[in-house]
């Protein structure tokens, strides 16, 4: 099925390749250097994830700060995948000013980012996210997506009791799988489909980073400067593998 | 060096953000950044000359400013030059959208930017639910 369809009639997600690749492990070479964390070892996506998993709550929202300066985060995401985006939207965007990195860090108390539909953040019915893993996903330490349909149902059975993303979202969480993405690989959602994280077990924990994106010629529900910003792909892009 | 806070209007652009509010935003930014705020400019209600900061900064010679948005800046374009003559040379802080710099292009680039989030349509949350959010996705495509 075609990449539009599948995203808005079919399963409302996709793994794609990321097309350039050279760009995307500059991102997580500019990731490792700027997160500035103590490593046992030579300093690599491994032994920075293997110290995740060893610091506190404190010491990990205090390495969040170094953060900060990665300011170009969005911009490298986004030209990762220029085709992508721009197959989906056009070349006039809106994209989010300051893409995220989130760490899964092992053990159940630890699990921060429940069952949610993108939508509930309220910026658009016509955003996109690009989810990709900053190394191979060898455990269930990734994201897992809820087809479209069964989402739409959750939704409609929510409305009906007058809620948003209740307990029977809440509820789903313990049976999802996690898709193994490898290194290289991104999916790609609309807002309206269920995601979250499991806990999980492993020596090392999982970072991946997101963005999101939407046509400019598209509403918004609200104008929100601080979260967005306007971005046109550049005019020629040549993808490097 | 000296660095001032901007407080404006309630109303700045598609927000609404009582002075209190902007003081926080904006001393939060301070702190995040290691800057230290010497002087606090209130601009008056109902403007977005800034032209008080200009006085201030004639008088004080500041380095730098810091402001909650870029819905701050002028819209108007005889406000815009005074802005950009007098005060090219000085470093523009926005603390939501998290972005600074200085200079003329900077400062056009900024308040270009803001017009164009002015101009985008916007789909009103009080009247519609979550499944028509849905319905407009299937039915108006995403470019």
């Amino acid at each position: 099925m075609e990449l539009y369809q599948e995203l808005v009639s079919g399963s409302g997600y996709t793994v794609y390749p990321i097309e350039n690749m050279q760009l995307f492990k500059k991102l997580r070479d500019s990731f490792i250097n700027k997160i500035n964390i103590p490593t046992e070892s030579k300093k690599n996506i491994n032994t920075v994830r293997r110290a995740l998993v060893k610091m506190s709550y404190a010491e990990i929202n205090r390495s969040r700060i170094n953060l900060l300066t990665f300011s170009d985060l969005s911009d490298m995401m986004i030209n990762s995948c220029s085709s992508l985006v721009e197959t989906l939207c056009g070349k006039e965007l809106f994209i989010q000013r300051r893409a995220h990195i989130i760490f899964n860090v092992p053990g159940k108390e630890r699990l921060r980012i429940w069952n949610h539909y993108e939508m509930i953040s309220g910026i658009s019915p016509f955003t996109y996210v690009l989810w990709a893993p900053l190394h191979d996903l060898e455990d269930d330490g990734g994201a897992y997506l809820v087809d479209q349909k069964e989402s739409i149902e959750v939704m409609k059975k929510e409305q009906a009791d007058g809620l948003i993303n209740g307990p029977t979202v809440l509820n789903m969480m313990g049976n999802q799988k996690p898709a193994r993405l490898k290194f290289g690989q991104v999916v790609v959602f609309n807002p309206f489909v269920l995601h979250g994280n499991n806990s999980f077990n492993s020596e090392f924990a999982r970072i991946g980073c997101n963005v999101r994106f939407q046509s400019y010629n598209m509403p918004l529900l609200q104008k929100n400067s601080d979260y967005l910003k306007y971005y046109r792909l550049p005019k020629y892009q040549k993808a490097e593998k | 060096m000296s660095t001032a806070t901007i407080t404006t209007d309630i109303n700045i652009g598609p927000f609404k953000i009582p002075s209190n509010g902007q003081n926080m935003i904006m001393n939060n930014y301070a702190e995040r950044n290691n800057i230290s705020v010497e002087v606090v400019i209130p601009e008056p209600m109902m403007s977005n000359a800034l032209a008080t900061t200009q006085w201030v900064h004639n008088d004080r010679k500041l380095n730098r400013v810091i402001l909650c948005s870029i819905h701050q800046l002028p819209t108007k374009q005889d406000r815009i030059n005074k802005l950009l003559s007098n005060m090219e040379d000085v470093e523009f802080h926005f603390a939501l959208e998290g972005i600074c710099g200085q200079g003329r292009n900077f400062l056009l680039e900024r308040i270009k930017e803001a017009k164009m989030f002015m101009s985008v349509k916007t789909i009103d949350s009080t009247k519609t639910t979550w499944l028509e959010l849905y319905k407009m996705l299937q039915e108006k495509g995403t470019r």
